[in-house]
């Protein structure tokens, strides 16, 4: 208890010790139990969900889950048409993945930031983070995944030499060829990147402003902290949108013939 | 950061959970769209064909009703002359006969008459020549009288 008691005590403990991980392992097997629980956790009641509603799917007039869902996959539909020519069958359901999975898992967030480490605590883990987003991991993975498909779209469809055709040539022209490379190398590199840390970072610190209102004293704590949730619930719903965006015009981009 | 298992622990987990939705919710889910889609059109274009199936069969049978009813109207006007002809034919006919009857009947009436009209002539003629035989038979002969008394009765 002495790590998780009353905040004003340490703010700098308190924050530390909410902000650490409940891992496993050294070096590279060094494994973040609670980011891979939550995850797969929120992932398996998804699945649940998604495996009774695409057992009991009817052509009819559809009802209760079938709907929302149906609606969902409408509104990604939309958005990978707009942005593919050619119809991909992989992509909508990267989108709709990323997009409940992420918005799942942000919305971890919300719930109160002590209850669940504390209750952990009192099961003897000492170490909880709650929202799978603010572990780089979680992010790094979805982002590197969907890199390593745009690749896998860039090679399949412009062909090897095409690919790093588009290396030497773009934007300057073929006789530059050397500050081309660097250039797209980058470009192409902070995509992932980006998409990651945009993630990440949101999560980060909305988790962070959390754990400072919670060091405020137990009466001043509802407003701002109500305030935030509500702003955080935009911010949740608005990083889940992005990062699906993003991820369809990123493969929407790799699958174009050429530039 | 470090590069741990974590990472490709949640890349699996991402991969596995992308090829479950595809799977299980994406792919039958628009499936029933898509068939839901062209079932609304389907049924759309079928309840247009309907209606106008529907207007067709009104049009077919105004002019079916106007035809039983011209038809019907002028059965009865046949009918109605049809009847008339044969009541007329049938009064024509027993006035025809009781004209007959009565005709055939009154002539009988007469020959009748007539025969009982010449009977009694010969039976009188009969009596007569009886009593004039019983008067002159002693006197006159009689084969002289016969021919007296038949071209008396002749006459």
């Amino acid at each position: 208890m002495d790590n998780n008691a009353p905040a004003t005590d340490n703010p700098v403990d308190y924050i530390q010790h909410h902000l650490q991980p409940l891992a496993v392992g050294d070096g590279f097997w060094r494994i973040n139990i609670d980011t891979m629980f939550f995850s797969i956790l929120l992932a398996g009641i998804v699945m649940i969900v998604a495996y009774r509603v695409g057992k009991r799917v009817s052509d009819g007039a559809p009802t209760g889950m079938q709907n929302v869902l149906e609606s969902l996959i409408d509104f990604v539909n939309g958005l990978v048409k707009e942005a593919f020519p050619k119809p991909n069958k992989i992509v909508g359901p990267i989108g709709l993945t990323i997009f409940v999975w992420v918005l799942l898992m942000n919305a971890m967030d919300l719930i109160p930031v002590d209850l669940l480490p504390k209750l952990a605590d009192m099961m003897g883990i000492h170490y909880l983070k709650v929202v799978p987003t603010t572990d780089p991991h979680t992010t790094f993975a979805m982002s590197l995944s969907i890199f390593l498909l745009c690749i896998y779209y860039n090679v399949k469809i412009k062909g090897f030499g095409g690919y790093m055709k588009s290396f030497m040539v773009h934007p300057f022209g073929i006789y530059l060829a050397p500050v081309n490379f660097i250039l797209t190398l980058v470009e192409e590199l902070a995509k992932p990147l980006s998409l990651a840390l945009r993630l990440f970072g949101n999560m980060f610190t909305g988790e962070l402003v959390f754990l400072l209102i919670a060091l405020l004293p137990w009466y001043i704590i509802p407003i701002p902290g109500s305030l935030w949730a509500i702003f955080h619930i935009l911010v949740i719903t608005l990083q889940a949108f992005i990062f699906m965006v993003l991820t369809i015009m990123y493969i929407s981009m790799a699958s174009e013939e050429s530039h | 950061m470090n590069v741990t298992a974590t990472l490709f622990g949640q890349m699996i987990t991402f991969i596995v959970f992308v090829w479950f939705i595809k799977a299980y919710l994406w792919e039958p889910l628009t499936q029933a769209m898509e068939s839901r889609t062209k079932k609304i059109s389907d049924g759309l274009a079928a309840a247009e064909q309907g209606q106008k199936k529907i207007e067709q069969a009104t049009i077919e049978f105004s002019t079916r009703i106007d035809q039983a009813k011209t038809q019907a109207s002028s059965i009865i006007t046949d009918a109605e002359s049809k009847s008339k002809n044969i009541v007329e034919e049938a009064r024509v006919a027993a006035r025809e006969e009781a004209q007959k009857i009565a005709k055939t009947s009154s002539q009988q009436l007469e020959q009748e008459i007539n025969a009982a009209r010449e009977k009694l002539k010969s039976e009188v003629a009969a009596m007569s020549l009886l009593c004039a035989e019983k008067i002159i038979s002693k006197e006159i002969d009689k084969k002289m009288h016969d021919k007296i008394i038949d071209e008396v009765v002749n006459k």
